[in-house]
């Protein structure tokens, strides 16, 4: 018993002093950034507009990346989006893109993990995107609501001003250069790296900012900390735990490999299990060192920050049963193949 | 006057409901708050992101969180 409860003490010291200050700090200021200065409503705008399917697709996608780095606030958006003229394939992708492959979640990935998981990542959610848009335009073709086209042309306003999209970018740097570029050596030349990256866009937001931007910026920041933090550190906790309680002989059997089945086991895993954004990626660390396959790793990835079993009852609570159990079967489907094809095809084993 | 509050029940709309009560107090306002949860209502009030608050039907803040100050300010606007 005591011994389970060390390890996961153990998994939660290393994480802190290993991954406090390079990630997680720029990974919350960059969060904090992309809602304070992005102008979402002007995003969703452009969304609910009616184009051709290709088109609204592909803007879906994209602009996810950007709208909702918490996934509390992605169903109200997608919901938002559907009642207000969208069409049911737009909606769905923002629901699942959002969470599964978001900006932060992206950068956080790679640099836990590796680029090769992280451009994964994007890859296959963006697949898995068109085919649930696609599906769930075709299932529910007859129920689209035809919203009365206003013709509002409104000019809308930017998305983001120039100064604070490059402050973004250099919070974004400060994040990725430490953690990809001092690949070995001492933490220390990491922090020292992160130092000096910091100070560079501190200097930078203190001139090219007014005082209430930055306001607004540090306080959005302490709330996806207050939000995020504590239930990424009791993540890493449990998943020492689990880390020491699972047999690996276990783990090989069931999660190893690339067959079909370890990765319907991890699709499962993740589309049940509720993961706070950013803790699917240390438990899936986790378990990759304990023999998990690196395509069962990427379904879990996957499902498991854009899937729960809440979410699939908020899901439905808003789309109504039909449309979330169409939804929730298409993504245990995909996860499960593309973790399937991406373990077989595209990492050399 | 009536106020509602906009969202599903996540820590940014409990926090904002916490601190309308509080500019409602500080004012002395006496004002019927409400919490909507249905995304439907959203839509038809017109908020995409939430949280928001809409005093009368007026969206007063959306997307973030009101902090007490803001909200005193706005809301004593309405009480005339």
């Amino acid at each position: 018993m005591l011994d389970v409860l060390l390890g996961g003490v153990t998994a939660l010291k290393d994480y802190v002093a290993t991954h406090v200050l390079t990630c997680l700090v720029p990974a919350f200021l960059l969060a904090g950034g992309i809602v304070s200065f992005m102008n979402r409503e002007v995003i969703l705008e452009y969304l609910g507009e009616q184009r051709s399917k290709v088109v609204s697709f592909s803007l879906a996608s994209v602009a996810s990346f950007f709208v909702a780095a918490c996934s509390c606030t992605v169903i109200p958006v997608a919901s938002g989006l559907y009642f207000g003229g969208a069409s049911v394939g737009v909606a769905f992708i923002v629901l699942w893109v959002a969470p599964a492959t978001n900006i932060l979640a992206l950068t956080y990935t790679g640099s836990l993990l590796g680029v090769s998981l992280a451009i994964a990542r994007v890859v296959a959610a963006l697949l898995i995107a068109f085919v649930v848009g696609g599906v769930m335009s075709f299932v529910f073709r007859k129920e689209q609501l035809h919203p009365s086209s206003e013709g509002n042309r409104r000019p809308k306003g930017n998305i983001l001003e120039k100064k604070s999209a490059f402050l973004l970018l250099l919070v974004l740097l400060s994040l990725l250069l430490p953690n990809y570029l001092v690949r070995s050596g001492p933490y220390l030349h990491k922090v020292l790296l992160w130092a000096l990256l910091t100070l560079g866009f501190a200097v930078y937001a203190k001139y090219a900012l007014p005082p209430k931007a930055r306001q607004e910026w540090i306080r959005e920041t302490l709330w996806f900390v207050r939000l995020i933090f504590p239930l990424l550190l009791f993540g890493v906790f449990i998943v020492g735990v689990v880390g020491k309680l699972l047999p690996e002989t276990w783990i090989r059997t069931w999660l190893g490999g690339n067959g079909i089945r370890s990765s319907f086991l991890a699709t499962l895993i993740g589309a049940m299990s509720y993961f706070a954004t950013l803790t699917e990626a240390p438990f899936v660390s986790t378990l990759m060192k304990l023999g998990m396959g690196k395509g069962p790793a990427l379904a879990l990835l996957l499902t498991g920050p854009g899937l729960s079993l809440p979410n699939w009852l908020a899901i439905a609570r808003v789309f109504g049963g039909k449309k979330a159990l169409v939804y929730v079967l298409t993504i245990i489907l995909l996860g499960t193949l593309v973790g399937w094809f991406f373990g077989n095809f595209v990492f050399t084993p | 006057m009536k106020i509602a509050i906009l969202g599903m029940g996540c820590p940014k709309c409990k926090m904002t409901e916490q601190n309308v009560r509080e500019a409602c107090k500080a004012l002395g306002l006496d004002a019927e708050i409400t919490h909507v949860a249905d995304p439907k209502e959203f839509a038809r009030i017109g908020v995409r992101i939430t949280p928001a608050v809409v005093v009368d039907g007026t969206v007063l803040f959306s997307g973030r969180v009101p902090d007490v100050e803001e909200l005193k300010e706005a809301l004593g606007k309405f009480r005339s």
